[in-house]
């Protein structure tokens, strides 16, 4: 195996033709050793993984930490993928699982997560009202309430909304993800869409 | 179309998953209700916010801390990096299938040293094997005869129609064996 450079580039890679790979081309170079194939995987997914499993942990530090977990086991273990499954099937899976341990265990230590805690104890930061004047402000503000509605929803709708709605993931996909069957997946999103727009109706 | 089944197909609605015949329903009781109208509106307003919300960036630390793990667990000896093995056999990795192998020779050396040399039958009654045939039973159709095996009789010593000698036998038994509910 070729041995992998101390400091993995951020930069696009200089691998040619990068763009022409899917995912699965890109597991494959990488399982026969090809450690650039798992830099473009790593540059095209740490930002996604970032976003799904921030709204699990509410927390950038910790979910940099889980996403850095995932990437790694991606390394470690990357003869474990089949090419059955999408990659992003199997990524999103490992990430979505270490980030439910996370949960557990923070449950665990008896720090509440803010999907455990009442309405009255729930705290978004959000400012007491939405500034008027400054569009970047105005659209930060839209953000921070549109992420503390996902925020409130229940766990299981909000992992199927985040991979729908953000991630533009298939419903088959999520299916396999979650582990739920296809219709439930679809009532789950339906019924968390309904519920998003009436925590969020106040907004338009 | 009632309302519990206009919500439930908001989603199909909106993202073109109805058939035809359902669509028309669908809008039709839209534009019958306002209200419905209105929600429909709002949850395409509210996915279209969700989807332009951007990408949590991880930080520029991220890269090389990764880096720096992945070279932890190279050097780590005890946890080492899961490689596929080069070969397997039958799905079998060469170490298990050299313990199935083993395991397979040895149940037929076992097997082969226990069958029966020569076509022997075992000790008891062999498999029914099919063809019922009725064969004459030995003893009725050879009756014994008493006047040949009158004299190997007489000559025993006990009598087994002397029923005195069985009270005999059983009359210290008797005293101390006692049934739980014999209230002597």
């Amino acid at each position: 195996m070729n041995q992998l450079s101390p400091n993995l580039s951020m930069q696009p890679l200089a691998m040619d033709n990068q763009f022409r790979y899917t995912d699965e081309e890109l597991i494959a170079r990488f399982q026969e050793g090809d450690e650039q194939a798992y830099v473009e995987l790593v540059n095209r997914y740490r930002d996604k993984l970032m976003t799904f499993i921030y709204h699990f942990v509410k927390d950038n530090e910790q979910a940099e930490d889980i996403v850095q977990d995932a990437l790694l086991k991606l390394y470690t273990h990357k003869h474990y993928y089949r090419n059955i499954a999408k990659f992003s099937t199997w990524i999103y899976t490992i990430a979505g699982n270490l980030a439910k341990t996370e949960l557990r265990k923070k449950k665990h230590h008896k720090v509440t997560s803010i999907s455990q805690m009442g309405l009255e104890d729930r705290d978004y930061e959000l400012p007491a009202v939405a500034p008027e004047t400054d569009e970047v402000a105005q659209s930060e503000y839209i953000e921070k309430k549109i992420q503390a509605a996902i925020q409130n929803l229940p766990l299981h709708f909000r992992t199927v909304t985040i991979l729908r709605d953000i991630q533009e993931l298939s419903y088959e996909e999520i299916s396999k993800i979650v582990d739920v069957p296809l219709g439930t997946v679809k009532s789950r999103i339906n019924r968390a869409r309904i519920q998003l727009q009436k925590e969020l109706k106040d907004l338009k | 179309m009632d309302r519990y089944q206009f919500e439930d197909a908001i989603s199909a609605y909106l993202e073109n998953d109805l058939s035809l015949s359902e669509r028309k329903a669908f809008e039709s009781y839209m534009n019958e209700n306002a209200d419905a109208k209105n929600l429909v509106d709002s949850i395409r307003s509210t996915m279209q916010s969700i989807k332009n919300m951007p990408d949590i960036k991880t930080s520029d630390k991220f890269m090389p801390n990764l880096s720096r793990r992945i070279e932890i667990e190279r050097n780590r000896p005890s946890k080492k990096i899961v490689e596929r093995p080069s070969k397997t056999f039958f799905g079998f990795t060469p170490l298990y299938a050299g313990i199935m192998t083993v395991l397979v020779a040895s149940f037929i050396t076992v097997g082969v040293s226990l069958w029966p040399e020569n076509g022997k039958s075992f000790d008891h009654a062999p498999a029914f094997t099919g063809n019922i045939t009725e064969t004459p039973n030995p003893v009725l159709s050879n009756p014994v005869t008493p006047t040949n095996n009158a004299p190997v009789l007489a000559t025993s010593e006990i009598d087994s129609a002397d029923t005195t000698l069985n009270k005999k036998k059983n009359f210290k038994l008797n005293d101390k064996v006692q049934f739980v509910k014999d209230q002597r």
